[in-house]
């Protein structure tokens, strides 16, 4: 591979290259440094002085409280009243502040004091704290996989009502309230109270004014700068810095910010080869797919860089690859046979999720359920593909609006449908008032059937074996079919329709099949989709997941008129990375924003523009 | 000779008589006084005409409809949010929300231009998805630009507690621009059909007096009949039925300049060339026409036109929601042009207020008809939604099968 290369391309390259080596050292030394003597003393130092500030503060009120009561006991013996104990405590109160800051009582210097004592009862201290932390961690752990479906709470929010679909937030919470402490977590707990007992002593030496109240009252505030549940250096600095008060100047902020220096440094190397490489890369995988493939892994370094757990995100992408990845595969037929992007897909859907209702209303749960919804899906879908096909063989050439249109009237005429269609079960109809309700719990059906199915643990992230092999089934069939003398043909009726007719294939024909099997997969689709979020979602929500499987087979890099599997997987995986990745970052960027639902719009939106401005349109005429 | 138009005739309106015979339908079964389905269908005229009719120029030039018309939605909504930002009062405001509206929209339509450019004989689906596109980057301007990057001071118009434009805009407080365009001169139906009759003849006058060609049976023609109207709508009974309505005025005013508009514009030269380019692109091409520029005026025209027509459309209304009053603007004018009788490739003024009659007609009687049909005004509300999709699909599919169509004669696809 020949790749040319401007000056300015390699001028930059050097340029980022240089700074990411900058960075990288620092990075590398502050991290390094966290560990080496130097780094510790910095942390330790901080929250010694802390705990001094906080002791000094408590003792100046101890100070004070003991002046008080002298004036207040110096009045009462000269025989005042209440009004003059108020005056005279006040007045005290003033001057022992005053008295205190003259003293020095509170304000206590790290340098000043010998601190070696209570530096290693504090460090005794932390340990204790840390593994007690630790030891919650992992029984909560156990608590959670043990009781696992009692304690978990999905909730749903809101059916979509927009017109640009937004995918309704998948939000688990987790009730901790039926947890109770263990055995070992009393034990450790004793073990630091025992440990801040040793402190105790030692900050006593330092200020004999304190008071044992006063000095237990503290504890709750010394021991949460101390240490907390999930802990990281960062999140540790960032409180014993903010309690002591200590500039801790650029070696500090070295520490500080050493895996942020060293992740960026990563980020640039990575930035460097992109420019490097532009134009092969470009060629390759398009500017769209460069553009979100750099926006995902800049994501990826955000989450590590902001603390988020990395890989429980990259199993929440996994998971929504093969939530999905049967929905966008349903893309595939149908461009290949040559009807382009099938943005009339909600027509299958409505079969599957059928199919579903058909499950719940007979009461069947399990794989059976299941496998029956799948059926019974594919039937239906089967029949409405054929005459969609039909439709569609009768406007070739301007299928892309038409089925847009057709697919919204199906899909709003379905509304009515779900309002009077004679089901009887009580999990789907509305309590009050007539029709099916708009989101459909599927605890009784096939609730993660394939989710559960021989999923295991890997580095903290549950693996849904079932849900990714049953997808990765689905696009062996694919392509199995694909290399069927019917796919080859239908393949060729898709590329090329006057030379596939020429040749003896029924072009017409070709395109039925495709048409049939692009809905027949979106009705699976949705019931896997349904299986692994736990609802069937009826009415609008079905109109806009023509849109976001389109999209993401795009991203993934297929044309209107060309696809691949890879196409598929890869495009479901980035799409979905993107939207997984994106939302925790973004919360944690800006609290509270809803900036990756627009972001979600933007990208599923402008990938398919591209598609579009690249499929066609002379400059003229 | 004369059963074989007729049948051409149903042919070619089919959804117009569709939607004729829904509309009666509902109109029996809906239990509504008809001077109340009067009062309630003028006022949805006076806010939706006017956008509708901004569709006609780029259906002329060939680009189908223009879905992308949220976008000159969102150009007015941000010239009000403007507005409402720098406190201008009364009509003013919206006179200033106007002017405003015209830079925007036209940078917009520019550029919605030059992408349908690249997308030709897609630009229906483009201009759809582009409307979606847009709405992304306004979220992305009202929720994380304003009240952010650029300081909005008035503590009304943000969200309490956040940051961010709130989410409903309200035009109707004291001094706001809502219904300032109505409340300048109103009147009742017998006497605005008066004027308005007055000033139709006074153009055809002056029509027939500069025509070259003098056709005096046709002006005697049209005259008498709109004294014929004006005598109709002098009769009890009409003036019962119109019993409720109070004509305003300068919003049909408005709406009656851009229907003059429309027809003026398509007598000049870039009024042939939208033509031209419409009827074929290759050919304008070859006749030296600049077919992508000519495009690019067409939209850009279509999105300013739809910026003030939404314009006109909250001011109406008194208030707006940020985030979604601009969604269904394009669709909701699309099918209403297509209700008229138009098709992607042909729309005229009649249809096109004809089609904003008969829709919103629909979109009143609807919801009361599948009550009192079905015993749920939920399926009348669904039905009104299909009824949109369905026509723009139907008129989507009839046009694609009628071009279609004689290209199968060499049969070259079929059955080898």
């Amino acid at each position: 591979m020949k790749v040319n290369v401007s000056k300015k391309q390699i001028i930059a390259c050097v340029l980022i290259v240089i700074l990411a080596i900058a960075l990288g050292v620092v990075g590398v030394y502050g991290l390094s440094s966290r560990n080496a003597d130097s780094g510790v003393k910095v942390l330790h130092d901080m929250r010694l002085q802390a705990i001094l500030n906080t002791a000094g503060s408590g003792a100046v009120d101890a100070y004070v409280a003991a002046e008080k009561q002298a004036a207040t006991q110096a009045v009462r013996a000269a025989g005042g009243g209440m009004k003059e104990v108020r005056a005279a405590t006040a007045q005290a109160e003033t001057e022992a502040r005053a008295r205190a800051e003259e003293l020095g009582i509170g304000a206590v210097d790290l340098s000043s004091v010998d601190t070696a004592a209570l530096g290693a009862a504090l460090n005794v201290m932390v340990d204790a704290q840390q593994a007690y932390y630790a030891e919650e961690a992992r029984a909560q752990a156990e608590y959670i996989e043990l009781n696992k479906d009692a304690i978990t709470v999905q909730e749903d929010t809101a059916e979509m009502t927009d017109d640009s679909g937004s995918e309704v937030a998948m939000e688990e919470t987790i009730d901790l309230s039926g947890f109770v402490a263990t055995e070992e977590m009393n034990n450790l707990m004793a073990k630091v109270d025992e440990a801040y007992l040793n402190m105790y002593e030692e900050i006593k030496v330092i200020f004999p004014a304190l008071t044992d109240d006063i000095l237990a009252s503290l504890k709750a505030t010394i021991t949460s700068v101390m240490a907390a549940a999930n802990d990281t250096f960062e999140s540790q600095y960032d409180r014993a810095q903010a309690a002591s008060g200590i500039n801790p100047g650029t070696f500090g902020m070295i520490l500080r910010q050493s895996r942020t220096f060293a992740l960026s440094a990563v980020g640039l190397i990575l930035l460097a080869l992109v420019v490097f490489f532009y134009g092969p890369l470009v060629k390759k995988m398009g500017v769209p797919r460069l553009i979100i493939g750099s926006f995902f892994v800049l994501l990826c370094l955000l989450a590590l860089i902001l603390n988020l757990s990395l890989t429980s995100q990259l199993g929440n992408t996994l998971v929504r690859l093969g939530m999905n990845g049967v929905l966008v595969l349903s893309m595939l037929p149908g461009i290949q046979c040559g009807i382009s992007l099938n943005l009339g897909m909600p027509i299958g859907i409505i079969g599957g999720l059928i199919g579903g209702l058909l499950c719940i209303e007979l009461g069947m749960s399990g794989f059976g359920g299941f496998l029956f919804a799948c059926v019974i899906g594919m039937a239906i879908s089967a029949v409405t593909g054929y005459f969609y096909g039909m439709l569609l063989n009768r406007l070739k050439g301007d299928e892309m609006s038409v089925t847009t249109y057709v697919g919204f009237s199906i899909v709003s005429l379905m509304c009515i449908g779900w309002l009077v269609m004679p089901f009887k079960s009580p999990i789907m109809k509305w309590p009050l008032g007539n029709g099916l309700r708009t989101t459909i719990g599927l605890q009784s059906a096939y609730k993660h059937v394939l989710n559960n199915f021989l999923s295991f643990e890997l580095f903290g992230v549950t693996i849904p074996t079932g849900l990714l092999l049953f997808f990765a089934l689905c696009c062996f069939l694919v392509w199995l079919f694909m290399r069927s003398k019917t796919g080859i043909a239908m393949s060729a009726a898709g590329a090329n329709p006057r030379f596939a007719a020429a040749t003896g294939i029924n072009v017409d024909r070709m395109r039925i099949i495709g048409t049939m099997l692009s809905t027949m997969l979106a009705a699976v689709g949705i019931i896997v989709y349904g299986q692994s979020y736990g609802f069937m979602q009826l009415y609008q929500a079905p109109r806009q997941m023509g849109f976001l499987a389109a999209s993401a087979i795009l991203l993934g890099g297929a044309s209107t008129s060309r696809a691949k599997i890879s196409n598929v997987i890869i495009g479901t995986f980035l799409f979905q990375g993107v939207l997984t990745l994106g939302m925790p970052v973004a919360n944690a960027l800006i609290p509270g924003s809803t900036i990756s639902e627009t972001l979600r719009i933007l990208i599923s939106n402008g990938i398919i523009l591209y598609a579009l401005t690249k499929s066609g349109g002379a400059s003229r005429g | 000779m004369a059963k074989k138009n007729w049948r051409e005739f149903v042919r070619n309106n089919v959804v117009t008589i569709m939607f004729i015979v829904v509309c009666a339908v509902c109109m029996a079964f809906s239990g509504y006084k008809p001077n109340y389905v009067m009062y309630e269908l003028f006022g949805r005229l006076s806010r939706n005409a006017f956008i509708v009719l901004a569709l006609i120029i780029p259906i002329v030039a060939g680009m189908g409809i223009n879905f992308a018309i949220t976008i000159g939605a969102m150009a007015a909504q941000i010239a009000c949010i403007l507005v409402l930002e720098w406190g201008i009062q009364g009509f003013g405001g919206f006179l200033v929300a106007a002017a405003l509206t015209v830079p925007m929209a036209s940078v917009f339509g520019f550029l919605i231009g030059k992408i349908l450019n690249k997308m030709k004989g897609q630009e229906m689906i483009g201009g759809m998805i582009l409307g979606y596109f847009a709405n992304g980057l306004y979220q992305l301007l009202c929720l994380f630009i304003f009240d952010n990057i650029i300081p909005i001071n008035n503590p009304d118009l943000t969200i309490k507690g956040s940051k961010g434009i709130a989410n409903t805009m309200d035009l109707s407080k004291a001094g706001g621009m809502g219904g300032t365009l109505e409340k300048l001169w109103r009147l009742p139906m017998a006497q605005a059909t008066l004027v308005f009759a007055a000033v139709i003849a006074l153009i055809l006058i002056i029509g027939h007096v500069r025509s070259h060609r003098k056709n005096n049976r046709k002006l005697s023609m049209q005259l008498s009949v709109l004294a014929l109207v004006c005598v109709t709508m002098q009769l009890p009974i009409m003036k019962d039925l119109f019993s409720m309505v109070q004509v305003p005025m300068a919003t049909f005013g408005i709406v009656a300049l851009l229907c003059l508009f429309n027809v003026l514009l398509m007598r000049t030269r870039l009024g042939q060339q939208f033509r031209a380019v419409g009827q074929n692109r290759t050919v304008a091409n070859a006749a030296g026409i600049n077919v992508d520029k000519v495009r690019i005026i067409a939209i850009t025209i279509s999105t300013v036109l739809a910026g003030w027509g939404q314009l006109i459309f909250v001011q109406n209304l008194g208030a707006f929601q940020t985030y979604g009053a601009a969604d269904q603007v394009g669709l909701y004018a699309g099918a209403a042009i297509l209700v008229g009788g138009a098709s992607v490739v042909r729309a005229t003024n009649t249809q096109a207020l004809l089609g904003t009659v008969l829709f919103h007609l629909m979109f009143i009687l609807a919801p009361a008809a599948g009550k009192n049909l079905f015993g749920d005004a939920a399926i009348g509300e669904y039905f009104r939604v299909f009824m949109c999709y369905g026509v723009i699909a139907l008129a989507l599919v009839m046009h694609a099968w009628s071009s279609v169509a004689p290209k199968k004669k060499p049969k070259l696809t079929d059955k080898v």
